[in-house]
């Protein structure tokens, strides 16, 4: 059951834009999917949404082949878009119907979602007359308001200010908890180190990493300690062989190759009675990964 | 089908409640009020009737000018005679303004010379034909009656000849070729300007981005047609209304006998009627698919102009092509224009109602303009499908051309 995308390729004409790529969402929860640009995260989303044809491969939604007059799903583009001369109820009315609603649940739903964004206000107002973060929240609206059972929503987050951003993140889960598949493309990792269970990363069309979210990072040894100190301890890292990444007011990033230097490290100024207000040894971040197998290239 | 319905309906909407469309249609609806309305405004500032003094100096009617002052009265003069004055004295008069306008008359022997002063010449200005008319006809019948003929026999030796015209055309309509040319200039704008919009639509929807969440919840051909029809209806529903308000316009500020004239020219049949609704629609039809395909090219609202410049010259050529050959309507080239899909919504139904195409012609040129719209329909929809989703690089033939051979 679920989402399952088979050997999926698709070329624009010499140009492979997406290259035998498979992956499997089996519950509901929060799928990323990452890439730089052009590394063909917008032709996998359109192929899934039945946008555009796939060369080869199958996308299949619970069993049955994706085609778009037989799937109810949802997205919000990277690029926002919006009627800019037409009031926030007649554009969300319009979409909400064809996505086969009828008005009064349309309507309801409308209704829910423009209050639970805190934008009811702007419910007869010209979509030109809103922020560009309000005008985002309603674009979300528009992929939401018919309850899809499949969304995919990219860059949700840009251009949102923080306290906007929490609003959308509760949105996001309260859909995951209502039994939502989501496919999330972001390049803000920490927001799909937030989210995701499941990640798949693309380059150049070709996949090169995908998995379990956690398991991935696991399977990565700590590679650097965060240390925050009353005292200048750069001399000190520095006899014990330790290489410094960053130093910002007695704030260190030190890079180790095991967990062995980190204690040893420790030791030593423990010996010397510096105050140590924080020390975490860390393992590599979702960007760090990312940069690693995307960045060099 | 659902879908279609819903797009209809949401482009009539958006249409409809445009300032733009309402304030365009206001300033139409008032021209037309105006317009019917000149008439009597212009009849209303020359009811004040034109003084003009005949100067009779040597009295040659023996004062039955003056009887005739009421019946110059009617004609929109108001005519005093002067029996005192000199030549002089009246020049002098009309040159300061005094008088407006004078007639001096003249004995001779061939009759009576007319000399009208009057003291600048404006534009249209004529001599007061129908008041000379009425002194040469009462110096006539004092002629006449100097010779005896009894003042009963007078009317019959100074009878108009009351003349019939007949047309000897096998139909009515060839007087009506400046109302059918004036018709296809009417279509080709309604046609034009209507097709336009679909293109203004669909750039509006690219370039704002919506169109990505569009074709995610129907089909671009159900976003297509949906937009073709419903500014389609807009259309026609604003042609009907137009005309209903001219129709009452003339009705309610027109002298009746001028209506019955108009209406006269206007007179077309039903089946006329139809086939003027059949060529629009078609015509209408064709043009839009074309500007459904070059407004889904456009990737910014600047690019718009260029982009529809091709169909805009199609359709210009199509149009002159028609209008320039209805001079000559029976020239091949004319009967071309009537045959080629660009031309045949502006020229067939002038060529129908002057009679000049029978029944085979006629669905010979809907035949092709129906398989050509089918083909224009299925080429703009499939370019449409790939190009909506297409930004930044302008979209060239050779690039349409291959989205038009993907399997989008």
């Amino acid at each position: 059951m679920g989402l399952k995308v088979q050997n999926v390729s698709k070329s624009y004409g010499e140009q492979l834009a997406v290259d035998n790529i498979s992956f499997e969402m089996n519950k509901p929860g929060v799928f990323g999917l990452l890439g730089t640009n052009g590394a063909g995260k917008s032709t996998t989303i359109r192929m899934i949404l039945g946008i555009i044809k796939k060369d080869s491969g199958t996308i299949s939604w619970n069993g049955k082949e994706v085609e778009r007059k037989y799937v109810n799903f949802g997205y919000l583009p990277e690029e926002r878009g919006i009627y800019p001369k037409i009031k926030i109820n007649e554009q969300l009315m319009y979409l909400a119907k064809l996505k086969g609603m009828k008005k009064k649940e349309a309507e309801e739903s409308m209704d829910y979602w423009l209050k639970k964004l805190e934008v009811e206000e702007y419910k007869y107002l010209t979509a030109e007359k809103l922020s560009k973060g309000n005008q985002q929240k309603i674009q979300f609206i528009t992929a939401v308001i018919h309850n899809p059972e499949l969304l995919v929503i990219d860059e949700p987050f840009s251009g949102l200010d923080p306290i906007n951003t929490e609003l959308l993140k509760s949105a996001i889960l309260e859909l995951v908890e209502k039994g939502t598949y989501i496919i999330m493309s972001s390049h803000q990792m920490a927001s799909i180190e937030e989210f995701c269970t499941d990640i798949l990363i693309l380059d150049k069309g070709k996949t090169i990493l995908q998995g379990n979210l956690k398991e991935i990072k696991d399977s990565y040894k700590a590679n650097r300690v965060e240390l925050i100190t009353k005292a200048d301890v750069s001399k000190e890292i520095k006899d014990e062989g330790l290489i410094i990444i960053k130093e910002l007011d007695n704030r260190y990033e030190i890079a180790i190759n095991d967990e062995l230097q980190a204690q040893n490290l420790l030791k030593k100024l423990v010996s010397k009675n510096i105050e140590i207000e924080k020390m975490e040894v860390k393992k590599p971040s979702l960007n760090d990964i990312f940069i690693e197998k995307v960045g060099d290239k | 089908m659902r879908s279609l319905f819903t797009v209809i309906s949401f482009t009539i909407k958006d249409m409809v409640k445009r300032k733009s469309f309402i304030i365009s249609n206001l300033i139409i609806l008032l021209i037309i009020v105006i317009g019917f309305n000149i008439p009597n405004w212009i009849s209303g500032v020359t009811t004040e009737a034109t003084k003009i003094t005949i100067l009779d100096n040597e009295d040659i009617f023996e004062g039955r000018l003056e009887s005739l002052h009421d019946q110059f009265l009617e004609l929109g003069y108001d005519v005093q005679v002067d029996k005192t004055s000199t030549r002089d004295q009246i020049q002098e008069k009309v040159k300061s303004g005094e008088m407006s306008s004078a007639i001096i008359l003249t004995e001779t022997d061939s009759g009576i010379f007319f000399e009208y002063l009057i003291d600048s010449m404006g534009l249209g200005t004529t001599a007061p034909t129908e008041v000379i008319n009425a002194i040469q006809l009462t110096y006539q019948n004092m002629q006449l009656e100097k010779l005896g003929i009894p003042e009963d026999k007078l009317p019959t030796l100074n009878m108009e000849s009351n003349i019939s015209v007949t047309s000897l055309s096998s139909d009515e309509t060839s007087s009506n070729i400046l109302v059918m040319m004036l018709l296809s200039i009417v279509l080709f704008y309604a046609i034009y300007f209507y097709a336009y919009q679909v293109s203004s639509a669909i750039t509006v929807e690219k370039t704002s981005r919506i169109i990505e969440t569009l074709v995610t919840s129907t089909s671009p051909r159900i976003i297509v047609l949906g937009k073709t029809i419903g500014i389609g209806i807009v259309g026609i529903a604003q042609t009907i209304i137009l005309i209903l308000v001219a129709v009452i316009c003339a009705q309610v500020f027109l002298p009746q006998e001028t209506v019955q004239v108009i209406f006269e020219m206007m007179k077309i049949s039903p089946q006329m009627i139809a086939i003027i609704a059949i060529y629009y629609l078609l015509g209408y039809s064709l043009y839009a698919m074309l500007y459904a395909l070059t407004g889904s090219t456009v990737s910014k609202p600047e690019e718009v102009q260029s982009a529809n410049g091709p169909v805009a010259i199609l359709a210009v050529i199509g149009f002159y092509l028609s209008y320039f050959t209805m001079m000559n309507p029976t020239s091949s080239l004319n009967e071309l224009a009537a045959i080629i899909p660009i031309s045949s919504p502006f020229c067939m139904p002038f060529r129908v109602m002057m009679g000049l195409s029978n029944i085979n012609e006629i669905l010979l040129s809907i035949a092709i303009l129906i398989v050509t719209i089918i083909i224009v329909a299925h080429i703009s929809i499939k370019i449409y499908s790939s190009a909506i989703l297409n930004y930044g690089e302008k979209i060239n033939l050779k690039k349409m051309f291959k989205m038009y051979k993907s399997k989008e």
